[in-house]
């Protein structure tokens, strides 16, 4: 398998894909370490409440019983994303229905689980917020009475039960209207989705003698982890070490998280080494979901079609914590214009605390919100015009050179062909039979995405027989950016792949990457690869040119680790003949490293108006476009998935085949949030679809037997291999172009996701 | 907690005198239940070296006796003519999973009764007999007196479900099993087991805590509907996560003509 | 209250001391440190959990681990024998089907099941098939794929 051709744009199977498919992959729950104690957390049984004493001495002097930590235990201060509003345990106070409050370590799991059960915590019951209407009535109880007092790494505008809110702001959208001829207003309302990874959040946290703790952990970055426990914990980061396990999908919700810290702590203090893994349900309970919102969307456009002025207000549901709240309402106002040249458009919206777990980072990051509505409402505005929607999309889409919303220039943009593309192959192909009974929809969505963002490195040495050992902090959740920058590295070096070693991620030893998120491995983590390769090259070019004693500018690489004289074939030296003089003769050993900030251009407050925006630059643009066909039963709701096309621009694709699974599995996950997944509480704020037999991801007989990812390749200048990113567009696309078959099979608009075959068939009923 | 693994159904009516003893059939229900620690019986009973539990035979009348332990794939891979064997071999073939349906029993299922499941809704179709065996001897019960409720049903303690006897319907009759589910493999939000004869039964699941039945519908897209309509009236379905009760009614008169035509489609000659 | 006995897994067999109530998926993960079978959901649902019981799927987290008895146990250590990877293995991996890989040894013992039954199935058969197995990276496409590749063909 290593011995492929290391050509960028051929899909050598994945590294690690043997050990995955032989059982021998570790994740966290397959790591035993000797003497290790079992994890288990209390959690609230109430929505909100005051915490007013606790007691822990039963549960404290049972045998096997080797740490106890409770909120009272606590005395750092907070921490979190850019408003430090949490802490691992509950202190003072519970905010959701699974809210950790306490954890055991005990040498296994029964009776880690009977400590639980010995553990008394007296609650004040307080009255619940549970949806964004109850948060923002005027007298709502308050979830965060502190929020001024937080320490905050912006200064917010939060207010009540408001964490954030944020405006961007272009033109003049109310004089833009009165020249509208046609104005379409509409509001839609998502869901909380699960990430639903199949490997539940965990780690194995291990001590030193000297108190030093390891975590194995399935993360999406060893970095972040360390960070986070770091701060829990008091400690300095070098007395923290996170290594990443391999990951089973994380998709967003595999950040720190509360059980790193609460199983680093629980191992300081025990002295032993400790595993907590989630159960489903635990998981499903505590940790993350995707901010549902309301948005309410106005778009106008002249009778040509020339659309003039949007305007959008979105309120995101942020659950009890504002973990990534202002970034996440951030993006989805950025988004809220859609990969469209409209000149005038104002996009104001908050983000508000409810008793529910909190909400956070999830594969779109705001934008499936975003253009939900915005497609849907633009398939509203087509037919307002009587106009087709894909030539509506096309007469508006950006062009290359346009400025995106809020200023930054796009240099790369193939909004218009990837539309072109999807339309094309659904015409293209041979028409599915119709069910019997069944109506048959076609639906577009049209949109863009972001990548890039924050910092990394990479580092590239020599080894002594000329292979290659490269580092990088870039953790791989499944989407194989392993393979990938292993991939750039050996083509850059005409070296086959099995000559290229690949680090674990380790804190102590993996240079700094700020996580796997948003869409930006493959164009940040990619680049540092890339561009410390070729500072290898020449590095290697100078030990070469003194042991030919020729120029360096007369070098060429060949493959299979040489280096020659270009026009002289017998003249050549090989990697490892550079590798024993930098090793033994002089120079040194050969390392090369690059890291960068992304460094791109960001808004233009000269062009825009900004308000309270949680980044301040964040990545490259791309492209997509959906074409999905459906078959609608108009007696029941039931909307089947027939066939769909996905066409991406991915700058270059490195590996075309990993970039095919990433287009088709985030277009399945798409899927389950327009039609059938949805966290959903109860009265009194317990989660009651925390189960998979409760909380639907679609299987095979649920997903299309034909998903025709369509590769484009605009090449990003910023990248030396052109190189874009792949992870969450796919997602993005998937409910709007469902929607809008809909539409077309029955006319009927539908809001609100999922949609259920109960909601369809209420719009059915309606439209009738 | 004990395990027991009795080799006949004698030593498995003692084995059950213990307090809180569980059978243990194919396991697909309890076991989940027992990993979600909704039940912790303090005793099981293995019943799958019980040979008399197992096997399929028909019945002089045409219908079958299936031994408790049938699995759903063995009745799914029955190809049988008469309506009410058929009729239960549609629904074994829409339970849950393959694996599921390789492991699960009818015996399992049936003294499980879980409302939301799909046998219980053929078996009241079909007008089953349900075989109940004690220390005390044979009883039977008919299935539409079988499931009293949620998980409830006429076992009483100590009690074993040994078989099920399925009448063999209407003579050249058709079945269809028809479930309405979020998605593939799912429990059904509707379930709607038809019959037809020269007229069609058909039990519906998911309104309520037991399977409801109506008989005697003539085969016509207007009785169907009405019929549909009369029951959707007469209940108040359940509203649950999956669905409400205004959708379980709005949609029942449709299912309900879409199965009973589809029976009777399956009718022979 | 923990049991003895002896299970065979992957042609061996092997002693086991494990509560009453364990499952077999408990006993693999945790007595016999096979940690190749994954624990996803512990209820039944997502498949991540399956092994070959007497040569059929089942999944171990709804088996009790005491009543196997001297049923063989197949894990997705057992599956390639000698070699290092089946031609199930090897499919999957040369297709690209397998992304985080959490759900790929439930996928390669469904598929083996379904191919030691039914040597060249077509798309429906290897969607049914697979119909109790969940990926959540992959879309499923390149898993069907694998399997049709296996299947000598792409006939419907």
């Amino acid at each position: 398998m290593n011995d492929a051709e290391p050509a960028i744009g051929a899909s050598p199977p994945r590294l690690e894909a043997g050990d995955k498919a032989t059982g021998r992959a570790q994740y966290a729950d397959d790591i035993q370490v000797p003497g290790m104690l079992h994890a288990a957390i209390l959690t609230s049984p109430h929505a909100h409440a005051r915490i007013v004493g606790y007691r822990t001495d039963a549960a404290r002097a049972m045998v096997g019983v080797k740490a106890i930590v409770t909120g009272a235990d606590l005395a750092g201060p907070r921490s979190g994303g850019i408003i430090k509003d949490e802490s691992m345990l509950a202190r003072g106070k519970v905010r959701y229905v699974g809210e950790p409050v306490a954890a055991v370590a005990a040498t296994d799991a029964t009776i880690a689980s009977a400590a639980l059960a010995a553990i008394e915590v007296d609650y004040v019951p307080l009255t619940p917020v549970l949806s964004i209407d109850e948060a923002l009535a005027p007298g709502a109880p308050l979830l965060h009475e502190e929020y001024a007092a937080y320490a905050k790494g912006i200064e917010g505008t939060g207010h009540d039960n408001v964490v954030w809110e944020a405006a961007i702001a272009e033109g003049d959208v109310e004089h833009a209207f009165a020249q509208c001829d046609v104005v379409v207003e509409g509001t839609f309302d998502t869901q909380a989705q699960h990430h639903a990874y199949l490997e539940t959040n965990g780690c194995v946290a291990d001590v030193d003698a000297a108190g030093k703790i390891t975590l194995h952990v399935t993360c999406q970055s060893v970095h972040h982890v360390q960070q986070r426990v770091a701060e829990e914990l008091c400690e300095p980061m070098s007395r923290i070490r996170a290594i990443a396990t391999r990951v089973g999908g994380a998709f967003g919700g595999k950040h720190a998280t509360n059980i790193h810290s609460i199983a680093a702590w629980l191992a300081r203090a025990a002295r032993r080494p400790v595993k907590l893994v989630l159960s489903r349900m635990q998981d499903f309970e505590i940790q993350r979901s995707r901010h549902p919102a309301r948005i309410w969307m106005k778009t106008g456009a002249r009778r040509d079609g020339t659309i003039l002025a949007r305007d959008v207000r979105i309120v995101i549901d942020g659950g009890a914590y504002a973990d990534e709240s202002p970034p996440v309402l951030t993006f989805a106002l950025l988004m809220a214009r859609g990969p469209y040249r409209i000149p005038h458009v104002r996009a104001r919206g908050q983000a508000v605390y409810t008793n529910k777990l909190r909400a956070g980072s999830f594969r779109g990051f705001g934008n499936p919100q975003a253009t939900f509505a915005g497609e849907s409402q633009f398939d509203d505005l087509a037919t307002q015009l009587g106009m087709d929607p894909v030539a509506l999309r096309l007469a508006n889409a950006m062009v290359p050179g346009d400025l995106a919303f809020g200023g930054q220039p796009v240099p790369s943009c193939v909004a218009r062909e990837c539309l072109l593309r999807v339309r094309d192959a659904q015409r293209d192909a041979a028409p599915l039979p119709p069910r019997f009974g069944r109506r048959r929809g076609v639906g577009y969505a049209s949109m863009s995405h972001v990548s890039g963002l924050m910092g990394t490195a990479a580092t590239v040495q020599l080894r002594a027989d000329g292979s290659v050992a490269l580092l990088t902090g870039c953790v791989d959740i499944g989407q194989g950016s392993d393979t990938v920058m292993v991939q750039i590295c050996a083509d850059a070096l005409s070296l086959p792949m099995g000559r290229v070693s690949y680090a674990r991620q380790d804190s102590d030893a993996s240079p700094y990457n700020w996580k796997t998120a948003g869409s930006r491995s493959t164009y940040m983590t990619g680049r540092a690869v890339a561009v410390a390769t070729i500072e290898m090259r020449e590095k290697m070019f100078a030990h070469a040119a003194e042991l030919m004693e020729c120029a360096a500018v007369d070098l060429e690489l060949r493959p299979g680790g040489v280096v020659g004289v270009r026009g002289v074939p017998d003249l050549a030296v090989t990697f490892k003949e550079i590798a024993l003089r930098s090793l033994f003769k002089a120079g040194g050993p050969l390392a090369a490293t690059h890291g960068f900030v992304f460094d791109g251009p960001g808004f233009d407050p000269k062009r825009a108006s900004l308000r309270q925006l949680a980044f301040a630059n964040l990545g490259v643009y791309t492209f997509g476009a959906h074409c999905v066909e459906v078959d609608v039963d108009d007696a029941t709701g039931e909307v089947e998935v027939r066939r769909a096309w996905c066409a991406h621009d991915v700058g270059r694709a490195i590996n075309p085949v990993s970039c095919e699974g990433q287009i088709q599995g985030g277009f399945v996950q798409g899927m389950g949030y327009a039609l059938t997944e949805a966290m959903q509480w109860n009265e009194q704020g317990w989660l009651v679809t925390a189960t998979f037999a409760d909380y639907k991801i679609p299987g095979v007989l649920d997903s299309p037997p034909e998903i025709h990812p369509i590769i484009l390749e605009d090449p990003d200048p910023t990248h030396p291999v052109g190189a874009k990113g792949i992870g969450e567009p796919s997602l993005v696309g998937a409910a709007p172009a469902i929607a809008n078959a809909i539409r077309h099979a029955t006319g009927a608009r539908v809001r609100m996701l999922p949609m259920t075959p109960e909601r369809v068939l209420a719009a059915i009923d309606e439209h009738r | 907690m004990q395990y027991i693994a009795p080799h006949s159904l004698d030593e498995a009516y003692r084995a059950l005198e213990a307090s809180d003893a569980r059978c243990l059939a194919g396991g697909q229900s309890l076991m989940a239940m027992m990993n979600l620690g909704l039940v912790a019986p303090s005793s099981l009973v293995s019943l799958r070296n019980i040979t008399s539990l197992r096997g399929i035979g028909v019945t002089a009348d045409g219908g079958m006796r299936i031994g408790a332990m049938t699995t759903h794939a063995e009745l799914a891979a029955l190809d049988v003519a008469a309506a009410g064997p058929a009729l239960l071999a549609a629904a074994a073939r829409v339970v849950a999973y393959p694996a599921v349906r390789q492991w699960g029993t009818i015996g399992g299922s049936t003294a499980h009764a879980d409302p939301s499941a799909d046998y219980p809704v053929a078996l009241v179709a079909v007008d089953a007999i349900v075989e109940i065996g004690s220390a005390a001897g044979l009883r039977r019960v008919p299935a539409r007196e079988f499931f009293r409720g949620f998980f409830e049903t006429a076992l009483r303690e100590r009690e074993i479900v040994t078989a099920i006897h399925v009448p063999p319907g209407p003579k050249h009759g058709g079945a269809v099993y028809q479930k309405l589910s979020p998605v593939a493999g799912d429990f059904a939000i509707v379930a709607v087991a038809a019959i037809a004869g020269l007229r069609v039964s058909l039990a519906v699941g998911g309104y309520g805590p037991i399977p409801l039945l109506v008989s005697g519908i003539e085969i016509t897209d207007d009785a169907l509907l009405a019929a549909g309509q009369s029951l959707a009236n007469a209940t108040v379905p359940p509203g649950d996560h999956r669905a409400s009760s205004a959708y379980r009614r709005r949609v029942l008169p449709e299912l309900i003509r879409r199965a009973g035509r589809a029976a009777a489609d399956r009718r022979l000659g | 209250m923990k049991l003895h006995s002896v299970l065979t897994v992957n042609d061996e067999a092997r002693e086991v001391l494990a509560p009453s109530a364990a499952s077999l998926l408990d006993v693999l993960r945790d007595s016999l440190a096979l940690t190749g079978t994954k624990r996803g959901c512990n209820h039944g649902v997502c498949g991540a959990c399956t092994v070959l019981l007497d040569g059929r799927v089942a999944r171990s987290c709804l088996t009790l681990a005491a009543d196997v008895g001297a049923r063989p146990v197949t894990t997705i250590e057992g599956v390639a024998g000698v070699d290092a990877y089946s031609r199930v293995q090897r499919a999957l991996i040369d297709t690209g089907a397998i992304q985080c890989g959490f759900c790929t040894p439930g996928f390669v013992m469904a598929i083996t099941d379904l191919l030691a039954r039914n040597p060249r199935p077509g798309r429906e058969a290897i969607r049914e098939a697979l119909s109790g197995q969940l990926c959540r990276c992959s879309g499923y496409i390149k898993i069907v794929e694998a399997v049709q590749r296996l299947a000598g063909g792409t006939h419907e």
